[in-house]
C-alpha cells in the first residue's frame, strides 16, 4: 500500500514536471483554449440558468396573488362556484379581455382586466396619481364608472386624472395609475399595455364570454390542494390549475428556451470534439512514446497511463480558476441582459451546480482524450524499436465519439425533430465531404496524370495521405457549414419571414374575429375596396387526454406542441385537403364520410408529441368532451396562404359540436386605407388584429435580439473553427515539415514549397466548402420549413460570398499557420 | 548524360566557415580548396565536429561560406557556363543516413516523387525502373515501414538519382546499416552514381566505404587532406588549403 501511495506520489511528481514543460507547446496551448471555451460557456449557461429557474419559483411565491389560481375560457357555473367555495377560504374572480382601445384618433391593443369588490386577495395592490409620484396601497380595484391605467398606457395617450374615456360606447372616469398588481404572475412577462375596471361594468360591456378569460383567485390550505385539483380535473378538466407548491407557468417555457440552447451548444461540442481529435493525434504519439520508454526502463503499462491521466487533470484544474472567473463576468452580463424580460433578476452564485457542471464537462472531456489514453494500454517497447508512428487513428474510437455525442444531442434537446434535423445535416455534410474527399482526390490524380506543373504533384500527394487529410478537410468543413449555417440562419431568418409576409399574409392579420365581425369585415372590405386575401374559420378545443391519459402522463418532455397544447388551440374543418397543406399520411376524409370523429395532425406535432395514426385524441370545446381518431398527417404547403392549423377535422363534425366559431383572415390596406381601420375598432374592441407595422415591430425587435444572440455564438464558432484549423495544422506539422524538406533535397526552393502549400489549402478549402454549402442548404431546407412554417429561400449570392469569406480566411490561416512547416531544410534532416 | 561533353565540376576555391556562439568565434575551416568533376566519387571522412557536414551544404549551395568563394562549372551541348553555386540546385541529390522516406507512401510513389514535381508524365514508369535497378522490384508496393533498413536505403538512392542529378550528396549513407547491408549499398550507390554519371559526394566515418570511393579526403581542424586520388595512389600528405 504504502508502495502503491509513493509511486503514486513520484507519478503525480513526474507528470507536473511534464505538464510544465509541455505548457508552451501548442497543441497544449489548443486544448486549453478549447476547453476554456467550453467550460466557461457551460458554466454561464448552467449559472444563468439556474438563477432564472430560482427567480421563476420566487416570482411564483410573490405574484400568485392567492394560494391558487383557476382559469378558464368560461365562467364557472352557479354550481361550480358553489362547490369551489365549499372547498376554499375565500375567492376572487377577476376577468380578462384583449381589446382595442381607442381614444382621440389614437388606438392601442389592451389587455382590460376586471376585478370583483373584494379583489386584492393577497399581496398588495399599488396606484398613483402621477408618473413620478409615490405609489400607495389600495384596499380594493375600480369603483363602478372608474378605469385605472399603467404607466404606460398612460403616457402613450396623453391622459390625464379625470378625463373621461370610451370603451365600447360606455364611458369610464380616469382615476388612478396602475403601478402593481399582485397577481400579476400570469401576465407578468408580456409587452401588452394594462387597464383595471369592476367587474361590474365588464357585464355592461356586454362582450362575448368566450372571448373573456375568468380567473379565480383562491386561498385555502396547502392540504386541500390535492383534492381541489382532483375537483378540478373532474369538473373542469380544460381549466388551468396553478398554486404554489406546483411549477411557475413560464417554467416550461424557460425550460425549452434552456434547450434550444443546449443544442446550440451541442454544436460546440461538436466543434470541439473535432478540435480535440486533431490535437489528441499528436498527443497520442508523444504519449506513446513516453509510456514505452518508461517500460523499457522497468516501469509498469500503469506508468504510463497515469502519468498521462495524472498531466490532463492539472491542464484541467489549472483551467478551472480562470474559467470560473470568466464565467462569473459572463453569467454577470446575462444576467444584466435578462432584467428586461424577468425584473429584479438578481445574479448569484449556485456551488453546487457549478460544481455539477465542471463534472459533467470534464467528463466529456475525458471521454474525447479516451483515445489517447486507449493507445497507452497497447504502447509497447517494441514501438521504439520500430519507428512507424500510427497515424491511423482508430475508426472506431472515432465512431464511438461520434454516438456519444448524437446520445448527448438528443438527449439535451426538447425538440427531437430539429435535434434530428441538425445531426441529420451534419452527418450527410460528413458523408458528403468523405466522399467528396475520395471523389476529388482520386479523379484529381487521375486526370491531372498526364500533366505537368504542381497540381499533379498535390493531388498525388493528397491521395497518397488520403486518410489524414480526409479527417483535416473534414474538421475545416464541419467547422465551415456550422458556421454557415449559424450566420444564414441569423441573415435568413429576418429577410424570409418579412418576404414571407408581405408576399402571403398581406399587411394586416385578423387573428380573431367571430362571424358576426367577419361579415361586418367582409361588407366593410367590399365597400372601401379592401382586398381579403384569405379567411379560414376555427373553433377553440383544449387537448385533454391522449389515448385516456392525461396530457401529463402522455409526456413528460417540454417541447414546443407540449407548451401550445397547455392552453386552447384551434380546429379547423374543411372536407377537402387545405391548398396550402401537402397529405403526409393516412387518407383525407371523403364529404360524405359519416365518420366525423377523425382529425388530420400537422406532421411536426405528431412527432413531437410521440403520436401515430389510430391514436385517440379527447378535446373539451365549450365544456363537452369529444373523442378524435387521427386518420391523417399534413405539413404545410408554401405558396396559398400562410394560414394553416396543426389540428382540422371533416365540416361533418360541425353539426355534433356546439360551440362558437371564429375566422381568421388576412387583408391587404394600403396606407391611404389605414384610417379606415378605426371604425372598424370602434365598431369592435375585441377584434383581434395586427398591423404590418406592429408585425414588423415585434419581429424587429425579436430579431434584434436573435441576431445579438447569434452575433455572440458566431464568435464562439469562429474562435472554435480556428482552434480546429490550427489543431489540424499543428497534428500534421512534423509530417509536413519533413516533406517540404524532402522536397527541397530534391533540387526545389522554399518557393515551390509555399506554392504547393496554397494549392493544397486551396483543394483543401474546395472540398470543405462544397461539403459545408450542400450540409447548409440541406440543414436550412430541413429546418426552416419544419420549424418557422417558411419556405427556405436561400440567398445564393449572400451564400457564396460569405462562403467566400470564409475559404480565403480559411485559406489565409492555413498558410500563416503552416509557415513553421515551411521553414524547413535540408540540415534538419541531416541532423536527426 | 553523354560521354564527348566535359563533365561539369563544382569548385570551392579558399572557403572558410565559422560561427558564433556564446559570443565567442568558432572555426570550423579555413582557406579549403576542393573540386568536385561529375561522374567521380568523393568521400569525407574526420573525427565528429570537423564540419563534414557543413562543407556537404557548402558544396550543394545550401549554406553560404564565412568567406571564399564556390562556383558551378556547367557543361552541356552548349559549352561551359559559370554559375554560382545557388545555380546547383537543379541539378543535385541527397540521400540520408535516416533515409527520410515518405511513411504513407509506397517504395514506387517514394522514387516517383522529385519526377511528378517535375511534371515527368512517366515518374512511374521512370522510377519502376531505378527500383529494378537497385534490386527491389519484388518490394516496390511495400511501405517503408514494411521494408529493412538496407531495402529502405536503396529506396532512398533510387529516390536521389531517379531525376538524373549530375551530383549527389549523402550524409553517412551506411551510417545505419550493419555491415552485410552496408556493404551493398555502397556497392549499389556508386555502381549508380557511375551508370548515371553523377558525382558522389559522401560524408562517412566508414572505411570500408570511404575506400570504395575515388578521391578519399580527411577534414580535421588542420584541414582537408586528400588519401586517395582517382588513379587509387594513397597520397601520404596533400594539404588543400
Amino acid at each position: 500500500m504504502l508502495i502503491t501511495n509513493k509511486s503514486l506520489l513520484e507519478n503525480t511528481k513526474l507528470a507536473w514536471q511534464f505538464y510544465r514543460q509541455e505548457f508552451h507547446l501548442p497543441q497544449q496551448r489548443l486544448l486549453r483554449w478549447t476547453q476554456a471555451i467550453l467550460l466557461i460557456f457551460m458554466l454561464a449557461l448552467s449559472q444563468s440558468s439556474a438563477s432564472v429557474q430560482q427567480y421563476l419559483t420566487q416570482n411564483l411565491q410573490g405574484l400568485l396573488g392567492a394560494d391558487a389560481q383557476i382559469s378558464q375560457r368560461q365562467p364557472l357555473t352557479n354550481q361550480q362556484v358553489n362547490d369551489l367555495s365549499m372547498q376554499v377560504d375565500q375567492m376572487v374572480a377577476t376577468q380578462q379581455i384583449k381589446i382595442n382601445f381607442s381614444h382621440q384618433n389614437s388606438w392601442q391593443y389592451i389587455s382590460l382586466k376586471a376585478v370583483a369588490d373584494n379583489y386584492p386577495l393577497q399581496g398588495e395592490l399599488l396606484t398613483a396619481t402621477s408618473l413620478d409620484g409615490n405609489s400607495e396601497q389600495s384596499l380594493t380595484g375600480p369603483k363602478q364608472g372608474e378605469i385605472w391605467f399603467d404607466s404606460r398606457l398612460f403616457a402613450s395617450f396623453n391622459l390625464k386624472i379625470g378625463d373621461t374615456v370610451e370603451i365600447a360606447k360606455q364611458a369610464f372616469v380616469f382615476t388612478k395609475l396602475l403601478k402593481h398588481e399582485p397577481d400579476r404572475l400570469m401576465e407578468g412577462h408580456n409587452v401588452e399595455m394594462r387597464a383595471m375596471i369592476n367587474i361590474r361594468d365588464m357585464a355592461a360591456l356586454n362582450f362575448g364570454e368566450d372571448l373573456i378569460h375568468y380567473r379565480y383567485l383562491l386561498t385555502l390550505d396547502s392540504t386541500q390542494i390535492p383534492t381541489l385539483q382532483d375537483w378540478q380535473q373532474q369538473q373542469l378538466p380544460a381549466a388551468q390549475f396553478i398554486h404554489k407548491q406546483g411549477n411557475h407557468p413560464l417554467a416550461l417555457f424557460w425550460q425549452r428556451t434552456e434547450n434550444v440552447i443546449g443544442l446550440a451548444s451541442i454544436i460546440l461540442f461538436f466543434m470541439a470534439a473535432i478540435a480535440i481529435e486533431q490535437i489528441s493525434l499528436k498527443h497520442q504519439n508523444k504519449e506513446q512514446y513516453f509510456s514505452a520508454v518508461c517500460m523499457s526502463l522497468g516501469a509498469s503499462k500503469n506508468t504510463g497511463i497515469i502519468v498521462s491521466i495524472v498531466k490532463w487533470c492539472f491542464s484541467l484544474l489549472l483551467l478551472v480558476p480562470f474559467a470560473l472567473l470568466a464565467a462569473a463576468v459572463f453569467h454577470w452580463l446575462i444576467i444584466h441582459y435578462l432584467t428586461a424580460s424577468f425584473p429584479n433578476l438578481q445574479w448569484q452564485w449556485h456551488y453546487g451546480l457549478s460544481l455539477k457542471t465542471l463534472a459533467f464537462v470534464s467528463l466529456i472531456f475525458a471521454l474525447f482524450y479516451l483515445p489517447v489514453w486507449y493507445s497507452l494500454l497497447k504502447s509497447s517497447v517494441a514501438k521504439l524499436f520500430n519507428q512507424s508512428k500510427s497515424t491511423n487513428s482508430n475508426l472506431g474510437q472515432k465512431l464511438a465519439t461520434v454516438v456519444v455525442l448524437v446520445i448527448v444531442a438528443l438527449a439535451y434537446s426538447d425538440n427531437a425533430l430539429l435535434t434530428a434535423m441538425l445531426v441529420g445535416a451534419m452527418m450527410v455534410t460528413i458523408l458528403l465531404i468523405l466522399l467528396l474527399s475520395w471523389l476529388v482526390l482520386t479523379l484529381g490524380e487521375k486526370l491531372t496524370k498526364n500533366l505537368s506543373g504542381l497540381l499533379p504533384f498535390v493531388f498525388f500527394m493528397m491521395k497518397q495521405r488520403l486518410v489524414s487529410k480526409s479527417t483535416q478537410i473534414l474538421g475545416v468543413g464541419l467547422s465551415a457549414f456550422l458556421l454557415l449555417f449559424t450566420l444564414m440562419l441569423m441573415h435568413d431568418l429576418g429577410k424570409t419571414m418579412s418576404n414571407y409576409q408581405r408576399d402571403h399574409d398581406g399587411n394586416l392579420m385578423v387573428s380573431k374575429a367571430t362571424n358576426e365581425q367577419l361579415s361586418y369585415i367582409k361588407k366593410w372590405a367590399q365597400d372601401n375596396g379592401v382586398n381579403i386575401r384569405q379567411h379560414k374559420s376555427y373553433l377553440h378545443a383544449k387537448l385533454v387526454e391522449i389515448n385516456d391519459k392525461s396530457l401529463a402522463e402522455h409526456t413528460d418532455k417540454p417541447s414546443d406542441s407540449m407548451a401550445t397544447f397547455s392552453r386552447e388551440i384551434r380546429i379547423h374543418w374543411n372536407n377537402q385537403l387545405p391548398t396550402n397543406n401537402r397529405l403526409l399520411q393516412g387518407d383525407w376524409w371523403q364529404a360524405d364520410s359519416e365518420n366525423w370523429q377523425q382529425i388530420s395532425v400537422e406532421q411536426e406535432v405528431l412527432t413531437d408529441m410521440g403520436l401515430d395514426l389510430g391514436d385517440e385524441l379527447s378535446f373539451i370545446i365549450a365544456g363537452q368532451s369529444y373523442n378524435f381518431t387521427i386518420s391523417a398527417s399534413h405539413e404545410f404547403k408554401p405558396g396559398n396562404g400562410s394560414i394553416t392549423f396543426w389540428i382540422q377535422m371533416p365540416t361533418a363534425a360541425l353539426t355534433h359540436i356546439k360551440a362558437n366559431h371564429y375566422s381568421m383572415a388576412s387583408l391587404e390596406v394600403s396606407e391611404q386605407q389605414q384610417p379606415l381601420l378605426a371604425e372598424l375598432w370602434q365598431k369592435f374592441p375585441t377584434l383581434r388584429m395586427v398591423s404590418l407595422q406592429q408585425m414588423t415591430e415585434l419581429f424587429d425587435n425579436l430579431l434584434a435580439m436573435i441576431t445579438k444572440v447569434i452575433s455572440g455564438f458566431s464568435m464562439l464558432i469562429i474562435l472554435l473553427a480556428s482552434i480546429v484549423i490550427l489543431a489540424s495544422i499543428n497534428a500534421v506539422e512534423a509530417n509536413e515539415q519533413k516533406k517540404n524538406s524532402i522536397i527541397m533535397s530534391f533540387g526545389f526552393n522554399r518557393t515551390t514549397c509555399l506554392k504547393l502549400n496554397i494549392i493544397e489549402w486551396l483543394i483543401t478549402a474546395m472540398i470543405a466548402a462544397c461539403g459545408a454549402i450542400v450540409g447548409t442548404y440541406l440543414a436550412g431546407l430541413l429546418i426552416y420549413q419544419s420549424q418557422f412554417s417558411l419556405t427556405y429561400q436561400p440567398d445564393f449570392s449572400w451564400l457564396f460570398a460569405t462562403l467566400l469569406i470564409i475559404l480565403i480566411s480559411v485559406i489565409s490561416l492555413g498558410v500563416f499557420a503552416s509557415r513553421k512547416s515551411l521553414n524547413s531544410s535540408i540540415r534538419q534532416l541531416m541532423a536527426e | 548524360m553523354s560521354s564527348h561533353i566535359t563533365p561539369s565540376y563544382i569548385q570551392l576555391s579558399n572557403i572558410s566557415q565559422s560561427f558564433t556562439l556564446n559570443n565567442a568565434k568558432i572555426i570550423l575551416f579555413e582557406q579549403l580548396n576542393l573540386t568536385i568533376r561529375q561522374g567521380q566519387s568523393y568521400a569525407i571522412m574526420g573525427p565528429s565536429g570537423a564540419g563534414k557536414s557543413s562543407l556537404l551544404m557548402l558544396m550543394s549551395g545550401l549554406e553560404q561560406p564565412s568567406s571564399g568563394q564556390g562556383s558551378y562549372f556547367k557543361n552541356d551541348v552548349q559549352g561551359q557556363e559559370e554559375f554560382s553555386l545557388d545555380f546547383l540546385r537543379a541539378d543535385i541529390g541527397f540521400i540520408f543516413q535516416q533515409f527520410h522516406l515518405l511513411p504513407e507512401l509506397t517504395a514506387l510513389n517514394n522514387v516517383a516523387l522529385p519526377l511528378k514535381l517535375r511534371g515527368d508524365k512517366e515518374a512511374i514508369n521512370k522510377a519502376k525502373l531505378m527500383l529494378t535497378k537497385v534490386g527491389l522490384q519484388d518490394r516496390m508496393n511495400h511501405n517503408p515501414n514494411e521494408l529493412s533498413g538496407g531495402e529502405q536505403q536503396r529506396v532512398a538512392i533510387a529516390r536521389a538519382l531517379v531525376f538524373e542529378p549530375r551530383f549527389i550528396f549523402a550524409d553517412e549513407p551506411t551510417g545505419n546499416l550493419d555491415e552485410n547491408s552496408a556493404a551493398d549499398i555502397a556497392n549499389i550507390l556508386l555502381s549508380c552514381c557511375k551508370d548515371s554519371n553523377a558525382a558522389l559526394i559522401m560524408v562517412t566515418h566508414s572505411q570500408v566505404l570511404a575506400n570504395k570511393a575515388e578521391h578519399v579526403y580527411n577534414l580535421s581542424h588542420d584541414g582537408l587532406t586528400q588519401l586517395k586520388n582517382a588513379q587509387g595512389d594513397a597520397l601520404k600528405v596533400e594539404v588543400a588549403c
